[in-house]
């Protein structure tokens, strides 16, 4: 286990904080984000799982998250930060894990978040959509598939 | 290969299967509906819960005399068989018949008077034969196979020894301009739409289309996707449409008979017409920046080795100096389609993500959703779903050590590797219902406990598949020449997989000692002994034999599973705070993360619930978008041009899994 780190979390950042055996998720500020994740990857999370979003349409925000691994300590922790709903804007996290600039690119496709650093946002599933971004809880799909039906 | 392999192979009895009406199906193989009208009280229940919309309540009856009876629209029917679990009366069952293939949409959908018909196989009308010309082309059609989605899976094995398609004069041809069929494995984006026509147009005439599964249909379980192309006929002529998620191989067997007795008769397919929306559907063209001395050459999607993805390469000479991946030919949005579906009716979305391993898939929802809802399930459930998994896990690898046969040119092990996951997948529908997609798992329990003469059934295949992997060794490791082609070539170092985030085999081969299954054991790995598979080869020799050694590993797994295996509830209702699971109950809030060994490496589902009944978020983390999409480039970096699908293969690639 390491307290230490998810300690410092806590503290250094004023992190929320849950766990769930091996899985930890914690909240901090947008402005720690990159640090928190600095922080991660010196203390031996070498791997990065995944960056992803959540829509919270009610309270016009978006969760930004990642989730990252310890193998040394076989620790899981999800840190996630809330940012507003116009013109999202975060930084990248590609500097610290490198294949970070490819799940922040499927981000960027499907919630129109943009990742401060990376320069590969480009489409990457999709060839010439026009739609919304396509993740997004305003976006109905049974609605559009009924209007317009491919 | 070794004359002690030769002279095995001779004194066989031939692994082929007999075609209709001696097929190997099971009583338990979840085919077309039956209906008892007298039984069915209208309650509609079916309608309610199917998730594709497939079923629909039509009256039936004089005017004061009124009944409703279930419709059913095998455009939509994704077989998972929740109708049949919801219904009161035990008046919709489904029986183990597959066969429905038919020429025309309409006539996929059946009233309730042809559900209350038992199913009968009717053999094609014999044809009447025009001509030497029709006669000759009807024997050897060549087949421009294009894996657009999960159906191909089905299609594979006529490739392989176990249904053998050759012996219908038919060839598996890469080239559109050589071929006279053209077929549609199953699911179509947007973007595969327009590579489809594209082909279509290279073909000569007299050509015949045949599409695969529901989707190309009627949009099937993905109708409501924002990328789903919900009617194929729009944009071009089908000629043969087979029904099932996905069918078997016994109907496309059927199709392909009834196509060459069609073709014998005269039939010249139907007219040539490609409606591309006004250019919307062209392909677009690709202006790769390159400098002098440098090629740029496409890689799939339509090429033997590549699934439905395609990487563009640039070229130095006959050297790799870069790889860009183009993925989402099958990009459905499994995450957002969650979201519309109850949990409950999610259990038949998440296994299709991966159609190679859906066990893997359905382990990790279930198991993030049980979470959640706080039930604990009883350790025979643990079991059997352990025994499930393993069992998948091995016909994945045999289908990717086919996959590197074909990648060498080493057709036998092709045959013999996809002819041996046959008698896997037949006993996978043994124990769950389905071949491919199982829809095994419900949230607190399994569908249907261990079948009585299961653990014979599998001791019998046990000793052969152990036989079957010295063969293996014999033909393929212990080749020079397969030795040849695939040592020292796509190296991953350790510390980079580490780094880019590759895991399963791909990793271990690496000497990355990791598997989740050890590290943080769910179901009962904890209570079966079992190796980690590690190897320090890095290179595309140490991945697949990673693989190879992992077949055996998990045959010991099963194995000890069976002998261990308690008695126990198959399904627990209770979960935590007096809530009671059913099909339309919601799940208290909260987000809980679960992760799974599969074949491919870690995976992980990450479930938001704001205490509705259905997800408010679901991430699927697949273990090949990094392996893919991240790693492979750099891995390929400096390769010859040949080696690319032998490296690519070796890497064991799941376009659906990234995708999503």
């Amino acid at each position: 286990m390491a307290p230490s780190v998810l300690e410092v979390l806590k503290q250094e950042f004023q992190g929320e904080y849950t766990r769930e055996k091996v899985f930890s998720f914690v909240k901090v500020q947008k402005e720690k984000y990159f640090d928190a994740a600095k922080l991660l990857r010196e203390n031996g999370f070498e791997r990065l799982l995944t960056v992803s979003a959540i829509d919270w349409l009610d309270e016009n925000e978006f969760e930004v998250y990642f989730l990252v691994y310890n193998p040394a300590e076989n620790v899981y922790v999800k840190v996630s930060t809330r940012i507003p709903r116009e013109n999202p804007e975060i930084q990248s996290l590609s500097s610290i894990w490198e294949n970070s600039a490819m799940h922040e690119r499927e981000v960027w496709e499907l919630f129109g978040i943009t990742f401060e650093g990376n320069t590969m946002l480009k489409p990457l599933f999709l060839e010439g959509w026009k739609g919304p971004h396509p993740f997004l809880k305003d976006f109905d799909w049974r609605k559009y598939v009924k209007e317009f039906p491919m | 290969m070794s004359f002690y392999a030769e002279f095995r192979m001779l004194s066989e009895k031939a692994m082929t299967f007999n075609f209709p009406p001696e097929m190997p199906l099971t009583e338990v193989f979840r085919g077309r509906h039956v209906l008892d009208m007298e039984k069915c009280v209208g309650c509609g229940l079916c309608e309610k819960i199917c998730p594709n919309l497939a079923i629909t309540m039509v009256e039936r009856g004089e005017a004061d005399e009124k009944r409703s009876y279930p419709q059913v629209d095998y455009g939509k029917c994704c077989f998972c068989g929740l109708c049949e679990d919801i219904c009161p009366r035990e008046a919709l069952k489904l029986s183990h018949f597959p066969f429905i293939v038919v020429l025309g949409r309409d006539a996929l959908v059946y009233p309730p008077e042809k559900l209350a018909e038992p199913p009968k196989l009717e053999h094609p009308v014999p044809p009447k034969i025009k001509g030497i010309t029709n006669w000759a082309i009807s024997r050897s059609f060549w087949v421009n196979f294009f894996f657009t989605g999960c159906c191909f899976i089905e299609a594979a094995p006529w490739v392989g020894s176990g249904f053998d398609m050759e012996r219908f004069g038919m060839l598996a041809k890469g080239s559109p301009r050589h071929s006279d069929v053209l077929l549609i494995g199953g699911y179509v984006t947007v973007k595969t739409l327009r590579r489809i026509l594209r082909i279509y147009e290279q073909m000569p005439c007299p050509k015949y289309v045949i599409t695969l599964g529901c989707c190309p249909v009627n949009g099937g379980t993905y109708w409501d996707s924002y990328n789903t192309i919900n009617n194929l006929e729009k944009y071009m002529p089908v000629d043969i449409m087979i029904a099932g998620c996905p069918p078997r191989p016994e109907p496309i067997g059927l199709a392909v008979v009834l196509a060459m007795n069609a073709v014998q008769s005269g039939y010249m397919g139907k007219e040539e017409k490609v409606n591309k929306e006004e250019g919307f559907l062209e392909v677009p063209s690709v202006e790769e920046s390159r400098e002098e001395g440098e090629y740029s050459i496409p890689f799939g999607p339509q090429h033997p080795a590549s699934g439905n993805f395609d990487v563009y390469f640039k070229l130095e000479g006959e050297h790799v100096k870069s790889a860009r991946p183009n993925p989402g030919y099958l990009h459905r949005g499994f995450e957002k389609l969650m979201e519309y579906r109850t949990w409950w009716q999610n259990i038949m979305l998440v296994q299709r993500v991966c159609v190679l391993d859906g066990a893997s898939y359905e382990l990790s929802y279930i198991g993030a959703v049980e979470k959640l809802a706080g039930v604990e399930v009883s350790r025979r459930v643990k079991y059997l779903r352990t025994i499930q998994a393993e069992l998948c896990r091995i016909q994945s690898h045999l289908l990717n050590l086919g996959l590197i046969g074909g990648a060498t040119g080493f057709d036998t092990m092709v045959r013999i590797a996809w002819g041996d996951r046959e008698r896997i997948l037949l006993l996978l529908e043994k124990l769950t219902g389905g071949r491919i997609y199982h829809i095994y798992n419900i949230p607190g329990g399994v569908r249907r406990d261990l079948p009585s003469n299961f653990k014979d059934d599998f001791k019998k295949e046990m000793k052969y598949m152990l036989k079957q992997l010295d063969l293996y060794d014999n033909l393929c490791f212990n080749n020079p020449v397969f030795n040849g082609r695939t040592k020292e070539l796509g190296v991953l170092p350790g510390d980079m997989a580490v780094r880019l985030d590759v895991t399963g085999p791909n990793a271990r081969a690496s000497g990355v000692r990791f598997d989740v299954r050890k590290a943080s054991p769910y179901e009962t790995y904890d209570e079966l002994e079992f190796n980690v598979v590690t190897s320090e080869g890095s290179d595309a020799y140490s991945r697949v034999l990673c693989r190879r050694k992992e077949i055996e590993e998990s045959l010991y797994i099963v194995e000890n599973a069976l002998e261990k295996i308690p008695g126990g509830k198959l399904f627990e209702r209770n979960a935590k705070g007096g809530l009671r699971l059913s099909p339309f109950s919601p799940l208290p809030k909260g987000e809980t993360i679960h992760c799974v060994e599969s074949a491919r490496g870690e995976l992980c589902f990450h479930l938001v619930s704001n205490g509705k009944n259905t997800p408010y978020r679901a991430k699927i983390r697949g273990p090949t978008f990094d392996s893919i999409l991240v790693a492979m480039p750099k891995v390929l970096e400096d390769e010859h041009v040949a080696e690319i699908p032998v490296i690519y293969w070796s890497l064991d690639n799941c376009p659906a899994d990234h995708d999503r």
